[in-house]
C-alpha cells in the first residue's frame, strides 16, 4: 500500500448555524483515483474548497504529504502540489489556449510572487515546455492558437484541467469534470481522467455514476456534510445505507444498473 | 530592431513636440508640463489598464511628491540644492506611502476601492492644508533658490534656455528651457520602463489576475502581492511626476492633492487610451493643450470643466478604447468596460 498523501481530521465548515461539512475524517493514498459523491447539498464542493484553500475551515485539520496545511492560503497549496479544476470552467477567455496553459506553467516556475519585474516573459523557456506538456495531456495542442473564450464547452473544461496540470500537481481535484458534456465528450474526458490517474492522485466529484463506477479505485459518499460510506465501487453499489440515503431511494436505478443514464444537463426540458 | 525603433521614434517625437505645438497655440513650457504630468498618467495606466484598479486618489502621491521635493531643497537639505536628491527623497517617500496605502486598499474591488483611495487622498489633502508650519497651508510653497542638476563633471541650471535659433512657424529654439530636455529624457526612461514592465512576466501575471483572479489564485499566484506591487509602482511614478512638477515650477500648492487632480489622471489615461503605452501621455497632452487654448478664450474660458467633461463622455461613448486604444483590434473596445473589477470572480452570481 502506498502512503497517505492527503488526509483530513474532524474537518468542519459552518456557514452560520449550518454545517456544510461536519467532522470529516478522510484520507487518500498516493496514486489513488478517489471519487467523492453524494446528493446535491451533501457538501462535496465545500469539501473540495476547503482542501484547495478557497475557503477557510471552521475547525479540524488538513494534512498534505505529512504537513499540516489547514491555514495555508490557496496559492501556497498550489505550490505544494494541490491543483483544482473548477465546476464552471475558470479560464482566461481573452487569451489564447496556449497563453492560458502558459500562465499555469508560469506559476509553477515563478511561484506566488516573483519580484523580477522587468524579466521578459519570453525568456522563461521552460514555461513553454510545461505549458505544451499540459495541453498535450488534455489533447488541446492543436487548438493552442484559438481564443479560449471561443472554445466549446467541453474544450473549455479540458483547458481548465490543463491550467491545473500546468502547475505540475501531485494531487488533482476535479469538480464535476463532465457536467453538461455530450456523451462523446464524456467518453473523451473518461479516457483523459484514466490517463491522469496513472500520473498523479486524482480526487473527483461527479454525478455521472457510469463514469464514477467505471474509473474510481474507491468512493467516498458524503451525505448532509458527513461521510456516509467509503469503499470500492462494488461495495458502494451494494451498500444498503448508501442506497437508502442517496438520491432518496431511487438508488437502484442510479447505482445498480449500468445503463447509460443521461448526463445532467442545464436545460430543464432534457430532464425526465 | 524593435527596440531601436521604439527608442528612435519616441526620442524623435519628444524632440519635435515643443515645436510642433507652437503653430497651434502651444508653447515649450506647456510641453514640459505635459510630459511631467503625463508621467503620472502613465503610472495610473498601470493601475487601471493592467491591474484593473480604479484609483481615485492618485493626486495624493502627486501632491505629496511635489511638497516633499520642494521641502527637501528648502528645509531638509538646503545645503545640497540638488534635483537628484530632491527627486530621490520624493520618490522614496511616496513609494513607502503607496506601499502602505496599497496594503490597506487593494483587497477591495471596483467602487469600494475607488472610494477608499479617494478617502485617503482627502485625508492627505487636509493634512497638507492644516500643517501650516511645514506646508504653509493655503499659500503653498515657493522656492527661491533653484535646485541644480548635478552631472558629475558639471552642474546644469535647468532654467537656462537653448541658443537663439529661428525655426519659422515652429517658434525659436531659444524658447525651450533645459527643463524640457530633462523632462523629455525622464519621460523616455519612464516609457521604456513601462514597456519592459508590461512585457515582463510581471505584466503578464498582472493582466491575468485582472482577467480572472480566481483562476490566477488557484494556479498559484498571490493576487494581493501583485496588486500592491502595481499600486506601489504607480505611486512611485506619480511621486516622480509630482516632484518634477514642484521643482519645475519652483512652487506647489494644496490643489495638487485635490479631487480634481485625481480625476484629471483618470481622464487623461482614459481619453488617451488605457492598456496602451503612449495613450496616457497623448491624453494628457490633448487635454492640457485644449485646457490651455480654451482657458485663454474670453467666451469659453470659464467653461473649461464643462468642455473637459464633454470630451470625457464623448470618448467613453464613441471611442471606448481611448484615442490610441481604438486603433487596436477586437479587445480594445472591451478594455475600459473590463478594466474595473467589481468582484474577484467575474460574471458569477
Amino acid at each position: 500500500m502506498s502512503d497517505v498523501i492527503l488526509s483530513t481530521n474532524g474537518l468542519t465548515k459552518k456557514f452560520g448555524a449550518f454545517s456544510a461539512n461536519s467532522e470529516i475524517d478522510f484520507f487518500v493514498r498516493e496514486g489513488e483515483l478517489r471519487a467523492v459523491i453524494g446528493p446535491n447539498g451533501a457538501g462535496k464542493t465545500t469539501f473540495f474548497n476547503l482542501l484547495a484553500g478557497i475557503m477557510p475551515a471552521t475547525s479540524g485539520e488538513i494534512r498534505f504529504k505529512g504537513a499540516e496545511i489547514t491555514r495555508l492560503p490557496g496559492p501556497e497549496r498550489v505550490a505544494r502540489g494541490i491543483a483544482k479544476a473548477f465546476q464552471t470552467a475558470s479560464i482566461y477567455p481573452d487569451d489564447t489556449v496556449f497563453q492560458n496553459a502558459r500562465l499555469g506553467a508560469l506559476a509553477r516556475v515563478q511561484g506566488m510572487f516573483a519580484p523580477e519585474f522587468l524579466k521578459p516573459s519570453r525568456r522563461l523557456g521552460k514555461v513553454d515546455e510545461i505549458a505544451n506538456e499540459a495541453l498535450a495531456l488534455v489533447d488541446l495542442v492543436s487548438l493552442g492558437g484559438e481564443r479560449a473564450g471561443d472554445l466549446s464547452h467541453g474544450d473549455k473544461k479540458r483547458l481548465d484541467i490543463a491550467l491545473a496540470l500546468a502547475t505540475q500537481p501531485t494531487i488533482l481535484l476535479l469538480d464535476e469534470p463532465v457536467a453538461g458534456m455530450s456523451i462523446e465528450e464524456v467518453h473523451k474526458t473518461d479516457r483523459l481522467i484514466r490517463g491522469l490517474a496513472k500520473r498523479m492522485t486524482v480526487l473527483i466529484i461527479e454525478h455521472d455514476m457510469d463514469l464514477i463506477m467505471g474509473i474510481s479505485d474507491s468512493i467516498t459518499v458524503l451525505h448532509q456534510g458527513k461521510v456516509l460510506a467509503e469503499g470500492t465501487p462494488a461495495e458502494i453499489r451494494s451498500n444498503q445505507t448508501v442506497q437508502e440515503a442517496y438520491l432518496g431511494g431511487h438508488v437502484q436505478d442510479a447505482l445498480a444498473t449500468p445503463t447509460p443514464t443521461p448526463t445532467p444537463t442545464p436545460t430543464p426540458e432534457a430532464k425526465p | 530592431m524593435k527596440q531601436v525603433g521604439f527608442y528612435g521614434l519616441t526620442a524623435l517625437g519628444l524632440v519635435l513636440f515643443p515645436f510642433a505645438i507652437h503653430p497651434i497655440g502651444g508653447y515649450p513650457g506647456l510641453a514640459t508640463q505635459i510630459l511631467i504630468v503625463g508621467i503620472a498618467a502613465i503610472g495610473f495606466n498601470l493601475l487601471l489598464g493592467y491591474a484593473g484598479l480604479l484609483s481615485y486618489g492618485q493626486a495624493m502621491f502627486y501632491g505629496v511628491g511635489s511638497y516633499v521635493a520642494l521641502l527637501t531643497v528648502q528645509r531638509f537639505f538646503p545645503q545640497w540644492p540638488s534635483i537628484w536628491l530632491s527627486l530621490l527623497v520624493a520618490i522614496a517617500f511616496v513609494s513607502v506611502m503607496a506601499l502602505i496605502i496599497g496594503l490597506l486598499t487593494v483587497r477591495l474591488y471596483g467602487i469600494y476601492f475607488a472610494l477608499l483611495t479617494l478617502a485617503f487622498a482627502q485625508m492627505f489633502y487636509f493634512i497638507v492644508f492644516q500643517w501650516k508650519s511645514l506646508t504653509r497651508g493655503d499659500d503653498g510653497l515657493q522656492v527661491v533658490t533653484n535646485a541644480t542638476l548635478q552631472l558629475g563633471f558639471t552642474s546644469v541650471d535647468l532654467t537656462r534656455t537653448f541658443p537663439d535659433f529661428d525655426l519659422g512657424p515652429f517658434g525659436n529654439l531659444h524658447d525651450v528651457h533645459y527643463w524640457y530636455a530633462f523632462a523629455a529624457i525622464i519621460t523616455l526612461v519612464v516609457l521604456a520602463f513601462m514597456r519592459a514592465l508590461i512585457r515582463s512576466q510581471f505584466g503578464e501575471i498582472l493582466a491575468a489576475i485582472r482577467e480572472n483572479e480566481e483562476r490566477s489564485t488557484f494556479v498559484g499566484f498571490d493576487p494581493l502581492r501583485y496588486k500592491v506591487a502595481a499600486f506601489t509602482i504607480a505611486g512611485m511614478l506619480t511621486g516622480l511626476s509630482g516632484g518634477l512638477k514642484g521643482l519645475y515650477e519652483a512652487s506647489t500648492g494644496v490643489d495638487t492633492l485635490s479631487i480634481d487632480m485625481s480625476g484629471s489622471f483618470v481622464i487623461f489615461a482614459v481619453v488617451g487610451g488605457i492598456k496602451t503605452l503612449f495613450g496616457p501621455l497623448v491624453g494628457t497632452g490633448l487635454i492640457m493643450y485644449l485646457q490651455n487654448v480654451v482657458s485663454g478664450n474670453p467666451v469659453f474660458g470659464n467653461g473649461w470643466r464643462l468642455i473637459e467633461g464633454l470630451i470625457f463622455v464623448a470618448v467613453i461613448v464613441f471611442l471606448p478604447g481611448g484615442l490610441l486604444g481604438s486603433f487596436k483590434k477586437k479587445r480594445a473596445h472591451a478594455a475600459l468596460a473590463n478594466a474595473v473589477r467589481v468582484s474577484p470572480v467575474e460574471g458569477r452570481p
